[in-house]
């Protein structure tokens, strides 16, 4: 949420403190709209038959279809019960149930009270068999609510699938992972007591260039949720743990393993100005402005994002990026038929053109001007916003010069045409924004003809309106428009009196002066 | 109070009384009245119950109504509740109110329910939803009554509690209201809103249940605009299938039984459609990616709905929304493909545009009787709303991909409308003024008041069109025959006048000219204008492009039917007129002298009855402009006729001073500004005479009155301070009174310091010697308690003016006296770090001069303590030269006129034709100032050799130093 003070200063274009202007991915208290499509999911439920035949490391030790499915109460029996294969048969059964389709009966499973006999299960290295079912079964229960969750978390798994990672068995150690990821993506408590309990080193190690690429995505999304959530953010020591093989799995030819990672660095960087340091000091950035160009949606997504956050950082962070290339790579992005990749990719720019005049004039000398000018004439609503946003920082930081350049580029008639967007604050940046340009022009003695360009190209009728807008400060902001450009400031101890004579008494009393 | 019988009875007395249409009785100066006594009773505990008691129980139904009233306006004023003030309404009252008033308000007849709904709204403003957490459940919970008085009672409530989401910012407190409000509302309402339809089609044959279920649905399509504003909720993204098939059908709905015989009131059918165009627009702007799906859909229902609108005023606003829907969608690329088709634009231009193009019956209505609303919709845009502007946004809207189609399908209606019009004309000129109005908007692409169209669709030839068929109208020897004809006419010669070759705006002037006489109001106002616009128009060398010399034949004939025209009825006022006066004068310039005693005569009685009641700003602005215009173009040739003009003004100006006609009074001291600065010796005595009265407080305190009262003291200054000094000496006192008030106030010290420096520069010293302290120490004063940087920087003129003309010795012993060491702080606080604030070339030399004085001619700046600031100083100096000006504020000076923003016309209305000149004091003795400090430096060093060299070989900066010896170069001297 924008801050009002910010608001003001962008209105008067001085105390320009370009750090300020800079807007950090809003934390989002309050959604009204559908959950976001684009994030990347924050937990997995194993159901798919198909994945595993895709995938030759789950093993051939399992009969899925054809099996009797034993009663709840059967289950419950067994599995207390001492005998193995029954023991098996019964967790295999669970994990059948938990993996149908449609609405798993999660809750029920839970009730039935064998999680923490399933836990146990989990350590018998004797029986590899059992000790998958159990795991399978245990990540879909986990793959729920956080209420799910934590009843698998509260039997005691965590230290259970940490040690199973070194499993022998790549399909045991396989479904741990996928478990594991499951976990920490739920939230900053369980990603922490998970890296706590040295989750980290046996995951790392699982990482080399002959695992097979199934397994290599469900580690690389493991560590995506193992970077996941802020408040707080993941440990430092962690974080510079990770960061290597993070990299590493970057240039991965494989594109789902490219997102996770792209999205764990995304992760990394929505944060403070020290932690996306740590990521810009890897060096990873025009690798990541590099992705910013796949043809790949779940690529260039998580890329973008990443790079999105790296320009809210301080004004050299911001310079690596460009120095990456990211001003070369917005261009497509800000055209991009999806709506959503279009607003990313205006917001990251409007963070840039919250920089330093110097860093203004590289969006000038890369060309984004007509792009930005298309956005704001013909890009989706959202992303006209953040382009509104990049006018007025532009407007803020720029020198007369740029400023002038902005205009000639011919942003002003979409702009205008935004007096007509139907949100207050747009219109109220926007006319805050004008009056930078009308601050712009009167040190170029060019008042009146700006004037004459916002009448020409419909922006006087439209700011008049304005004066009957129901929100009064963008009533106010429009009235102070009209009167300063287009039609148209006490002491009392220093007052005169009034003499005798009927007219002001000349005096004043001395004081001792120290200015 | 108790809730007893008997208080109820007195608050009935008393609530009659105040119906009483006789005002003593309803508040009588002295006794205790009934308004007094409810007001003197409103803070006891139980009133507001027992008005809901009355406003229920009461026999008597006006009785019932008042108490509602008076109830709404009790809330209205006493339950907010304001930090660090008593709460007005004590706590089991508020929750008493809130526990009962929802079930009365339903209960109550319309005329009650509607104050009681809106006293819900101002309570739920504070309250909701934090400390009324039942309303909610209670309203939905009434959606099930089935009783459409109930739910239209409940859903009007709903409306005023939600509608601010329309325009409020997002924050944190906003959205979780509304979440709230959506979690417990929207389904509901959805149910509500299906029901609702299907009751209209069970009940689509019975006229009066209809109309409630209407009246719902308006309401409901009302607060899906309000919950779907901020953004696209989860819900009705789920539910947009629902919500959108329903609002499609709606619009494509007609029902006999909803007609309305009104032509001018909008009925419910109307309203209805009008909204859910509304709906759409905001779905098509805000929530694309989602409304895809059903725009196309929408655009065609839409269009459909405008084919079959008919012309009736009751559906102007339905139409003006429909069209300016469409016109947003078919700008859009993904959507373009929806326009496209060579039928669908034939379609949309036959029949959507051209029909909402006709003159109607209410334009011609207006174009008679109500000319100044016609005006001002006509010409200058405020026609927002109008079916007339709408159609000409959706032709720029389609020209946008479609110019060449759009404007060849144009032609042919142009053609066959001007055809119709050749046939008959009195009977089919409607015909012609459509065609003129299609031109018109298909050609303007871009357009300001001061240049016309600036744009032009380069597909439409103007000049042919206006030879063959503006032309000929406005040559007509009958000036009064088809004036909007005429109008039009005008009107394009006006718009086109950048796009219409100057030969043939030549050959229109006789013809606007001519046009002055007309009857009609639009028509001799549009021809005023037209002229007025054709003057300022600029040629080569931003000379204008209508000489003097091209007018010549024409002035007579101009000056008086522009004189005539003040006189047809209805125009005694007329700004367009009045303007064009103005603008007539200051483009003939000395060829209006032979008729300037006529027009004089014309523009002071005209001054004298409009000072009776001035109504007309911009009239009586221009007004004065001209009388300024005679004056200076015709003392400009003659200097002696200034005596002509005052004795044809002064009774009219003497008039307006006694009757203390506050707006004129401004532009009269301008006019004599400008009269007084005409005299070329020494002041007439009627000047003199006046002079007291100019320093009156009453004056003062009027902000409008400042800066002409100034400008004409600074007059009085330049031309009479001897005068002053010998004859109006006990005035001095008054006069330096005028300068401390202005000084005292951040919006008005600059001018204080304008009379200031006028006093210093004009006034014979030993006049002002007694006063001199007494002035610094008022300067050091306002510089200690409030400086600002304009302050500063007037504050730095002056000094420096005063060295200039005291010397810089007396400007030392002067601060010096004041406090010991003063000049040194001076200096160092102010004069070397403020220096390069200093803006205006005949500031910044003022400055200049005054800072070498103080170098070069102050002996304790080379031999006292004061000596270590004089490298500063020069240095500063140096600065002031070389470096660009600082223009930097401090922080807590941005928000200074942004609270304290002045009324929206400003007081004070500057004449540009009484202009006063530059007036530059140092200009005689230092023509260029850096020249000036290398001689001054020169002479010092004469004076005390090897000190100056020294200092700067010491201690200037090697920058400056190379600045500086440029300067002595550029004077060929040397320092010794």
């Amino acid at each position: 949420v924008r801050k009002h003070s910010e608001h003001l200063k962008l209105f008067k274009n001085k105390g320009k403190d370009e750090t300020t202007l800079r807007r950090q991915r809003v934390e989002v208290s309050i959604e009204l709209r559908k959950a976001k499509k684009d994030e990347q999911i924050l937990k997995r439920r194993n159901i798919s038959i198909h994945l595993k035949e895709e995938n030759p490391s789950l093993g051939e030790d399992r009969a899925d279809a054809g099996i009797i499915q034993p009663s709840l109460e059967e289950i419950v029996e067994a599995v207390n019960g001492d005998d193995t294969q029954l023991q098996l048969l019964a967790t295999q059964a669970t994990r059948n149930i938990l993996s149908r389709h449609k609405d798993p009966p999660i809750n029920q499973i839970i009730e039935l009270g064998i999680i923490p006999r399933m836990v146990e299960f989990l350590g018998r290295a004797d029986n590899a068999a059992l000790q998958f079912e159990a795991a399978w079964a245990l990540t879909n229960i986990a793959s729920g609510t956080s209420e799910h969750t934590r009843a698998v978390v509260d039997g005691g798994a965590i230290p259970a699938f940490i040690s199973l990672l070194s499993s022998p068995h790549m399909h045991v150690s396989e479904q741990s992972v996928w478990a594991l990821g499951n976990i920490a993506g739920d939230c900053p408590l369980y990603r922490d007591a998970l890296i706590a309990r040295d989750v980290i080193p046996p995951l790392l190690a699982l990482v080399s260039p002959a695992t097979p690429v199934g397994f290599l995505r469900n580690i690389t999304w493991a560590l995506s949720n193992l970077c996941r959530n802020k408040n707080p953010c993941p440990p430092l020591d962690a974080v510079q743990k990770l960061l290597p093989v993070l990299i590493f799995l970057l240039q991965h030819e494989d594109r789902d393993v490219v997102s996770d990672a792209c999205w764990a660095v995304s992760y990394l960087t929505d944060s403070c100005n020290d932690r996306i340091q740590v990521v810009v000091e890897t060096g990873i950035l025009p690798r990541l402005v590099e992705l910013m160009d796949s043809p790949h949606l779940i690529v260039m997504t998580p890329a973008l994002r990443a790079i999105g956050n790296v320009v809210t950082g301080t004004d050299q962070q911001t310079q690596e990026a460009i120095d990456a290339g990211v001003l070369t790579a917005l261009p497509r992005l800000l055209r991009h038929t999806k709506p959503v990749i279009q607003k990313e990719a205006a917001w990251t720019l409007s963070n840039i053109a919250a920089g330093p005049s110097l860093q203004i004039q590289q969006i000038i000398t890369c060309g984004l001007l007509p792009h930005l000018v298309e956005v704001l004439d013909k890009g989706d609503f959202k992303a006209q916003k953040e382009a509104v946003w990049v006018v007025a920082n532009f407007t803020t930081g720029g020198t007369v010069d740029q400023v002038l350049e902005l205009v000639r580029s011919g942003v002003l008639k979409p702009l205008l045409n935004l007096l007509l967007a139907k949100d207050g604050k747009t219109i109220l940046i926007i006319l805050d924004t004008i009056s930078n340009l009308f601050l712009a022009a009167e040190k170029l003695g060019e008042t009146e003809k700006l004037c004459l360009l916002v009448e020409e190209l419909g922006g006087l009728e439209k700011i008049e309106e304005l004066q009957n807008h129901e929100n009064d400060m963008v009533y106010r902001a429009a009235l102070n428009i009209i009167e300063k450009y287009f039609f148209g400031e006490e002491n009392t101890d220093l007052e005169p009196q009034t003499g005798q004579d009927g007219m002001y008494d000349f005096s004043v009393e001395k004081q001792d002066f120290n200015f | 109070m108790e809730l007893s019988d008997a208080n109820l009875q007195t608050l009935t007395e008393y609530l009659k009384k105040t119906l009483d249409p006789d005002p003593a009785i309803r508040r009588p100066v002295c006794s205790l009245t009934a308004e007094k006594f409810l007001e003197s009773v409103e803070g006891s505990q139980n009133y507001p119950l027992l008005l809901l008691t009355l406003l229920e129980k009461s026999q008597e139904n006006v009785i019932k109504v008042c108490a509602s009233v008076t109830f709404k306006n009790y809330i209205k004023r006493n339950w907010r509740i304001v930090e660090d003030e008593p709460n007005k309404i004590c706590e089991s009252d508020r929750i008493a109110i809130k526990a009962n008033i929802v079930p009365l308000m339903l209960s109550s007849p319309e005329q009650i329910q509607k104050q009681l709904s809106d006293a819900i709204s101002i309570i739920g403003r504070e309250d909701f939803p934090q400390k009324w957490p039942d309303l909610l459940t209670e309203m939905v919970n009434r959606f099930q009554s089935g009783d459409f008085h109930v739910i239209n009672g409940v859903l009007r409530t709903a409306h005023s509690l939600f509608k601010r989401y329309r325009h409020e910012f997002k924050s944190n407190e906003l959205w979780t209201e509304i979440k709230l409000v959506l979690d417990a509302f929207a389904l509901p309402l959805t149910n509500l809103f299906k029901a609702t339809i299907e009751l209209c089609s069970t009940h689509a044959n019975d006229a009066s249940a209809l109309k409630v279920l209407f009246s719902s649905l308006i309401l409901i399509a009302k607060l899906f605009y309000s919950l779907n504003f901020q953004d696209l909720p989860e819900f009705f993204e789920d539910n947009m299938e629902t919500w959108m098939t329903n609002f499609h059908s709606l619009l494509t709905l007609d029902n006999k039984l909803l007609q309305t015989d009104d032509e001018e009131e909008a009925g419910l059918l109307e309203l209805l459609k009008s909204q859910i165009c509304d709906n759409a627009a905001l779905y098509a702007q805000k929530y694309d990616e989602e409304f895809q799906p059903y725009l196309p859909r929408f655009v065609t229902a839409i269009w459909n709905l405008l084919v079959t609108t008919g012309q009736e005023v009751k559906y102007d606003l339905l139409v003006s929304n429909a069209i300016q829907f469409l016109a947003s969608v078919c700008e859009r690329p993904h959507y373009k493909h929806l326009f496209e088709d060579q039928n669908t634009l034939t379609s949309i231009c036959e029949k959507v545009i051209v029909p909402n193009m006709e003159f109607r019956a209410a334009d011609e209505e207006a174009f008679e009787d109500n000319s100044e609303e016609y005006i001002r919709r006509d010409l200058e845009g405020s026609d927002i709303d109008t079916r007339r502007r709408a159609a000409c946004d959706l032709v720029r809207g389609l020209c946008k991909f479609f110019e060449g189609p759009v404007t060849g399908i144009f032609s042919g209606y142009v053609n066959s409308m001007l055809q119709e019009y050749a046939k008959n004309p009195s009977v089919n000129w409607k015909h012609k003024d459509a065609a003129i109005y299609l031109v018109t908007s298909l050609a303007s692409k871009a357009q300001t008041q001061k240049h016309g169209i600036t744009q032009a669709n380069e597909l439409v030839n103007l000049t042919e069109f206006f030879v063959n068929h503006i032309q000929p109208d406005l040559k007509s020897a009958t000036v009064n025959e088809f004036p909007v004809l005429k109008a039009d006419g005008i009107k394009y010669i006006m718009i086109f006048r950048n796009q219409v070759p100057k030969e043939q705006l030549l050959v229109s002037i006789p013809l606007l000219i001519n046009h002055l006489q007309a009857e009609s109001i639009v028509v001799h106002t549009y021809a005023a204008h037209a002229l007025e616009r054709l003057f300022t128009m600029r040629g080569t060398n931003n000379a204008t492009l209508i000489t003097a010399a091209e007018m010549a034949p024409f002035v007579e004939v101009l000056l008086t039917n522009l004189f005539k025209a003040l006189t047809l009825p209805g125009s005694s006022e007329n700004e367009y007129i009045m303007k064009a006066i103005m603008r007539s004068f200051s483009l003939l310039q000395e060829s209006i002298i032979p008729y300037i005693p006529s027009v004089i005569t014309q523009l002071t009685q005209k001054l004298l009855a409009v000072s009776k009641n001035p109504s007309k700003p911009h009239f009586n602005h221009y007004m004065f402009e001209s009388i300024c215009l005679s004056i200076r173009i015709t003392c400009k040739a003659n200097p002696e006729a200034v005596a002509s003009f005052e004795e044809a003004l002064f009774l009219v100006f003497t008039e307006i001073l006694q009757n203390d006609v506050q707006e004129f009074i401004p532009y009269v001291f301008q006019v004599m500004s400008l009269l007084l600065e005409m005299h070329k010796s020494e002041i007439p005595s009627s000047y003199m005479a006046l002079f007291p009265h100019l320093l009156q407080p009453v004056l003062w305190e009027r902000t409008g009155n400042i800066p002409p009262l100034v400008r004409l003291l600074q007059a009085y200054l330049e031309r009479g301070a001897s005068t002053i000094a010998s004859a109006a000496a006990d005035k001095i006192p008054g006069l330096l009174g005028v300068f401390q008030k202005l000084i005292a106030s951040k919006a008005n010290d600059h001018q204080g310091f304008y009379l200031l420096n006028s006093i210093i520069e004009h006034m014979p010293p030993e006049s002002v010697d007694q006063y001199r302290k007494q002035i610094f120490i008022l300067l050091f004063q306002r510089l200690q308690n409030s400086k600002t940087t304009k302050f500063i920087k007037s504050f730095l003129v002056f000094i420096n003016l005063y060295c200039v003309r005291y010397g810089a010795l007396a400007l030392q012993e002067i601060f010096d006296s004041i406090q010991p060491k003063m000049f040194g702080m001076v200096l160092e606080k102010i004069i070397i770090p403020e220096i390069q604030k200093v803006s205006g070339q005949v500031e910044k030399k003022i400055c200049a001069v005054g800072i070498t004085k103080i170098l070069t001619e102050c002996p304790p700046m080379m031999d006292t303590e004061y000596t270590k600031l004089w490298i500063p100083l020069l240095q500063a100096l140096i600065g002031l030269f070389e470096l660009p000006e600082d223009d930097t504020i401090p922080d807590e000076e941005h928000f200074i006129d942004i609270e304290d923003t002045p009324g929206y016309q400003t007081a004070f209305s500057q004449l540009a034709f009484a202009g006063k000149k530059e007036h530059d004091p140092v200009g005689q003795m230092v023509n260029n100032p850096r020249i000036h400090l290398a001689q001054s430096l020169h002479k010092l060093s004469t004076a005390c050799p090897g000190r100056v060299l020294s200092m700067l070989s010491t201690s200037l900066n090697a920058e400056a130093l190379q600045y500086l010896q440029g300067y002595l170069q550029a004077a060929s001297v040397s320092l010794l």
